[in-house]
Parts: C-alpha cells; sequence; structure tokens
C-alpha cells in the first residue's frame, strides 16, 4: 500500500463524510497499520509489557468500536531492551509497513535513538512513559507525566510532610541525572539539604554502598530513580534494612519515586510496602479520563495514546494517518498541547498499603509543561486531601 | 567553577527571528513557543521591538551588518546565528556580528534549547569579562594615582610600606577599590598643598 500524499486541511474532501460515517448504516473501517515498539526483555520489560497490554487494550477497544471508522493493525517490533535496537527497528516499522504512528520506547535514551528514524521517515511516536522533561519533539506525543506533573509535586508535598535532609539515587542515565538535578535544585531552593547522590549502571545490583550511606546519614526520605532490576534489589535492601533498625521504616524515612507504578509490585513483594510514588494514575484513583480500569498508569498511558490518536484520525478523516503530527493536533481538541505535544494529566501521590496503591493527594489535572517556563506547577492547587 | 545553567526564566523571555518568511522559521518559531518563549519576526531590519528582546536569532546566509541596531559584535543580547551555507565568509560574518551560538538548517525542533541556554552563558560569560577587563584597564590606569598617594603618605613620615598598608585599610574602611582610595588620598593632601607635584609647578 503507497503512502498517500498529505492533504492540507482545507482541502479534506472525505472530511464531510464524518457524519455520514456515524449514521450510515455499515461503516466501512479505515484499516491503518500502527507500529509498537515494545521490549518483551531487558532490565525494564515489565514496564515496557505493560505499556504494550495498554496499547493492544486500546487496539482492541478501537476495532471492536461501531462508531469509529479505524481499525488498527498492529505492527509489533521488540528491541529486547536493546537502547541501540530502538532506533533501526523504528526505521524498519516506518520503512517496511505503512505504520507513520508508533506507539512505544521506555527509556529516554531509547526515545532520543528513534526521533532521528521519525524526522527521517516522516514518522510519529506516541511515548507513554513518566521522563525527565527538557524535550518537545514535533514527531513526539508525550502521553505520561514530566517533572511538572510527578517530581515537583511530589517535593512540593514531602519536604514540609517529612523534611529536607533527602538522599537521591538514580541509574547512570539521564532520567536519573536529570531527576537529581531538579530534585537538588528544589531541595536547596528549600533550603533543605542533598546529603549524598549515588548512581548505578542500568541492570547493576550491587546496592550496598547506597545503604550504608543512607544508614550513616539517616536522611528524611530517599528519592529513588533506579530503573528495573536496580530499582528491585535496591528497594529489597532498603526494606531488609528497615526491619533491622527502625530509622528507616517508611513512616520514619519513606521511598519516593517519580516512576513506581503496580506494574513492578509483583518482584517486589513485601519490599513495597510503604513506597511512595507520584503518577497520574494508580488503580481505583479518580480523574482519569473513562471509565476503563487499568493496572497502571503505564498501560493507562498507552491506552490513551491509541484511542487519542483513533479519535483524531476520525475527526480528520481519511487519509489523515499520513499528516504531519503538528496538522492531526491543531485545532482537534483533546487533554494535548498542540504546542509542546504534552499532556493534561491527573496529579497524584499515592502509597502502597498493603499491596496495593492508595492515594495521598490528589492535585487535580495539570498539563505537561516540559521546559518548567510556565509554572504550572501549582496552578492545581488548593490541594485536595483525600486520606 | 560549577557552572548552573539557568532553566526557569525562559518563561515569557522575548525573541526575535531575523529571517524571511520561510520553512525555517515556522519551525524555530513552534520550537520557542513550546520552550515558553514569545517569538516576533522581522526582516529585513530589526525594528525597535529587537532593543527589548532576550534573544536575537539572525540568518547567516543572507544577513548584512545594516540590518542591526547596534555596532557589529555590540548586541545587547545573545545572538544565535542561523546558518544555512556554512562558507567560511559567512561564518566570519555571523562571528564578527557577534554570534553566541548557532543553529544548522534545515532547522528542525533539536537543538534551539541548547543553542539559547548555550548563547546565554556566552553571552553573561562575555558580558562578566568585559566589565572585569574593564574594571582593570581602569585600575592600570590609576597606576600613577596610586604612586602619589603612597608618596603623600610617605612625606607625612611613613615607610613605604605603612604608606601601602594605611592605604589599604582606608580602601577596606571607606568601602572602595584601592585606585579610588588612592584618589581620595590625593585629592585631600593636595587641597592641603602637600603634593609636591602640585607644589613644583
Amino acid at each position: 500500500m503507497g503512502r498517500k500524499a498529505f492533504a492540507p486541511r482545507g482541502l479534506n474532501l472525505f472530511g464531510v463524510q464524518r457524519g455520514a460515517f456515524l449514521f450510515g448504516a455499515a461503516l466501512v473501517k479505515r484499516r491503518i497499520a500502527l507500529g509498537l515498539l515494545h521490549s518483551g526483555s531487558g532490565s525494564y520489560a515489565l514496564l515496557s509489557q505493560a505499556s504494550l497490554i495498554g496499547a493492544q487494550a486500546a487496539i482492541a477497544a478501537v476495532n471492536a468500536d461501531a462508531a469509529l471508522p479505524v481499525q488498527f493493525t498492529p505492527v509489533l517490533r521488540d528491541p529486547g531492551g536493546n537502547a541501540d535496537a530502538y532506533g533501526p527497528l523504528c526505521e524498519e516499522i516506518l520503512r517496511d509497513s505503512p505504520a507513520r504512528h508508533v506507539v512505544g520506547c521506555v527509556t529516554s535514551l531509547s526515545r532520543k535513538e528513534v526521533i532521528p528514524s521519525l524526522e527521517k521517515l516522516g514518522g510519529t511516536l506516541w511515548y507513554p512513559l513518566p521522563y525527565e522533561g527538557f524535550e518537545a519533539s514535533d514527531r513526539v506525543v508525550y502521553t505520561h507525566a514530566c517533572p511538572n506533573q510527578h517530581l515537583l509535586p511530589l517535593l512540593d508535598w514531602a519536604l514540609p510532610a517529612h523534611g529536607r535532609r533527602v538522599y537521591l539515587t538514580g541509574s547512570n542515565y539521564i532520567w536519573g541525572w536529570e531527576i537529581n538535578r531538579l530534585a537538588r535544585m528544589t531541595i536547596m531552593q528549600a533550603g533543605g539539604a542533598v546529603l549524598g547522590e549515588r548512581y548505578l549502571p542500568i541492570g547493576a545490583q550491587d546496592v550496598e554502598r547506597m545503604i550504608d550511606e543512607i544508614r550513616a546519614t539517616c536522611p528524611d526520605f530517599v528519592l529513588n530513580s533506579l530503573v528495573g532490576a536496580s530499582s528491585y534489589a535496591f528497594l529489597r535492601a532498603y526494606h531488609a534494612l528497615g526491619l533491622t533498625d527502625p530509622r528507616f521504616t517508611p513512616e520514619r524515612c519513606p521511598m519516593l519515586s517519580c516512576n513506581l507504578t503496580e506494574c513492578e509490585l509483583p518482584p517486589l513483594a513485601e519490599a513495597a510496602e510503604g513506597l511512595i510514588a507520584a503518577g497520574p494514575y494508580f488503580r481505583g484513583s479518580s480523574g482519569w479520563p473513562g471509565a476503563a480500569e487499568f493496572g497502571s498508569s503505564h498501560e493507562a498511558a498507552s491506552y490513551a495514546a491509541v484511542t487519542e490518536l483513533a479519535r483524531l484520525l476520525a475527526y480528520h478523516g481519511a487519509g489523515s494517518e499520513d499528516w504531519p503530527l503538528a496538522h492531526l493536533l491543531a485545532g482537534a481538541g483533546g487533554p494535548i498541547d498542540p504546542g509542546t505535544h504534552h499532556t493534561r494529566l491527573p496529579v497524584i501521590i499515592a502509597q502502597v498499603r498493603d499491596g496495593a496503591f492508595k492515594v495521598i493527594q490528589h492535585r487535580g489535572d495539570v498539563l505537561g509543561d516540559p521546559f518548567l517556563s510556565r509554572n504550572l506547577t501549582t496552578a492545581a492547587l488548593p490541594l485536595r486531601v483525600v486520606s | 567553577m560549577k557552572r548552573q545553567v539557568r532553566i526557569q526564566q525562559l518563561g515569557g523571555a522575548r525573541a526575535v527571528i531575523l529571517h524571511r518568511p520561510h520553512l525555517n522559521v515556522l519551525a524555530l518559531t513552534r520550537q520557542l513557543r513550546a520552550i515558553g518563549l514569545v517569538v516576533d519576526e522581522a526582516w529585513p531590519e530589526l525594528g525597535a521591538q529587537a532593543l527589548a528582546a532576550d534573544f536575537i536569532f539572525f540568518d547567516a546566509d543572507m544577513g548584512y551588518d545594516g540590518q542591526f541596531p547596534w555596532p557589529a559584535g555590540e548586541a545587547p543580547m545573545p545572538m544565535i546565528a542561523m546558518i544555512g551555507s556554512e562558507a567560511p565568509g559567512r561564518i566570519e560574518w555571523s562571528l564578527q556580528i557577534g554570534a553566541h551560538a548557532q543553529l544548522l538548517k534545515p532547522i528542525t525542533g533539536s537543538g534551539v534549547y541548547s543553542a539559547v541556554l548555550i548563547a546565554r552563558d556566552a553571552f553573561d560569560r562575555q558580558r562578566a569579562l568585559a566589565a572585569e577587563i574593564a574594571d582593570l584597564r581602569r585600575r592600570l590606569d590609576e597606576r600613577q594615582t596610586v604612586v602619589r598617594a603612597v608618596m603623600l603618605l610617605m612625606q607625612r613620615g611613613k615607610s613605604e610600606a605603612e604608606a601601602y598598608g594605611q592605604l589599604r585599610q582606608m580602601a577596606m574602611a571607606w568601602q572602595i577599590s584601592f585606585e579610588d582610595a588612592a584618589l581620595r588620598v590625593v585629592a585631600r593632601y593636595a587641597a592641603e598643598g602637600g603634593d609636591d607635584q602640585r607644589n613644583r609647578g
């Protein structure tokens, strides 16, 4: 199937048929290929799989929706958690299939790797994971949270609630570095102190030094920006420390995170108890658009990416799957800011209690502000304290 | 010294793009607005609005000196060159006019944010260095005044080292520079008629 030439909105002859599609007796669905770039293995496979589950559920829902003139055909590629495989596989999707839209990537490293392929071959990435901000590619839609939707509200809550002496951890790449840089800046501006800041390579599990430093410095809370296996090893070791030393229980020195969701609770088991996270969705929380229930915010954000794409393609009519992203988003409404391609999302702080996240604070909806230039962090105040 | 990049003062900052209407301008405008800046366009000359701008993006390919309301190299804000032709003559002109950073055409979103931050840092450093050099130059120019002040104090029975020490203490007490303290000493004692050079005349 050859790609159609881009038709400017004003010349879209198919747009007038939108109503006919909805009210016609036999709705003919447009078959549209949709790339899925998800790792089935590797250090962060749980996140990737949660995202894939959400995307596939949304594809099934779109395909089953008789009112939507769109039918997605998934084109799945598995980079196996290897950051260097994302670019070539994204290129393969865009080159070998008619798909112009791809949902996927987990780490920022992998997202940065695919952007040149998107630019070269005219593709769009729907990126459904939390990230560190400071990006607004015209080829990417960001459907999960950025720092004004996770880190800054989390610190805004934690500094008065627990204290200003903080220990920072992270994986050795852009997510950990940038989250901790922003955290350090925010903590210093609040008159606090960073007692330690330590990193591990992705996948590394030698967490003893971090645990020793935390025991020695006795912070008010710890911010954990490790990912995958490193994070699990660290959280298990910290849980074990809390069992023998009451200074490191969740009540005295909680463990905070901007990216922990339900999908990573199974490998943590009882070590997850008391963990605190910020995110746009937790199982059972309110504020997420639509009535669907999700396993985690990764599922929810991936689901939303696919359904929002389907809505935009239905809104603009036939051929719009080949339009540039800017035209697809312009004037179409919805939760995505056409200026930054970031999303309006609920901001929720929750804690694992009895094996499930319970909402501590619901801060309402906040628009993603990737460059922190719009001061949107506190826009949702006054706060609504839930429990 | 560790330099910290200021990230939170870009919201509402003003950028002027000095370039003829073009797709490159659209892409740059889109990205600057995503970052949070307010964007204006100008061509072929920067209007009065440019003086209120926080950043100037200028076309290195078609640009010329007369477009700018200030002498080459003296822009009162960071300047970013939009470079298509990498011919040495054009790079040379961009440097002369005062580029603090550059973007390569065709312009996409990539590189815009770093160009803004790097240009601002280069501009700030350049300005701080210029101020420091001006201060040092002024202090060099006052060498003769310092010598006169020390000699005046020595005429009142102090050794050279004591005179120097006294001058330094005066500067600290008055919270002014060493050279300014010397100026005051010369002015005071010269008025009292203690300055040999004046008496000699």
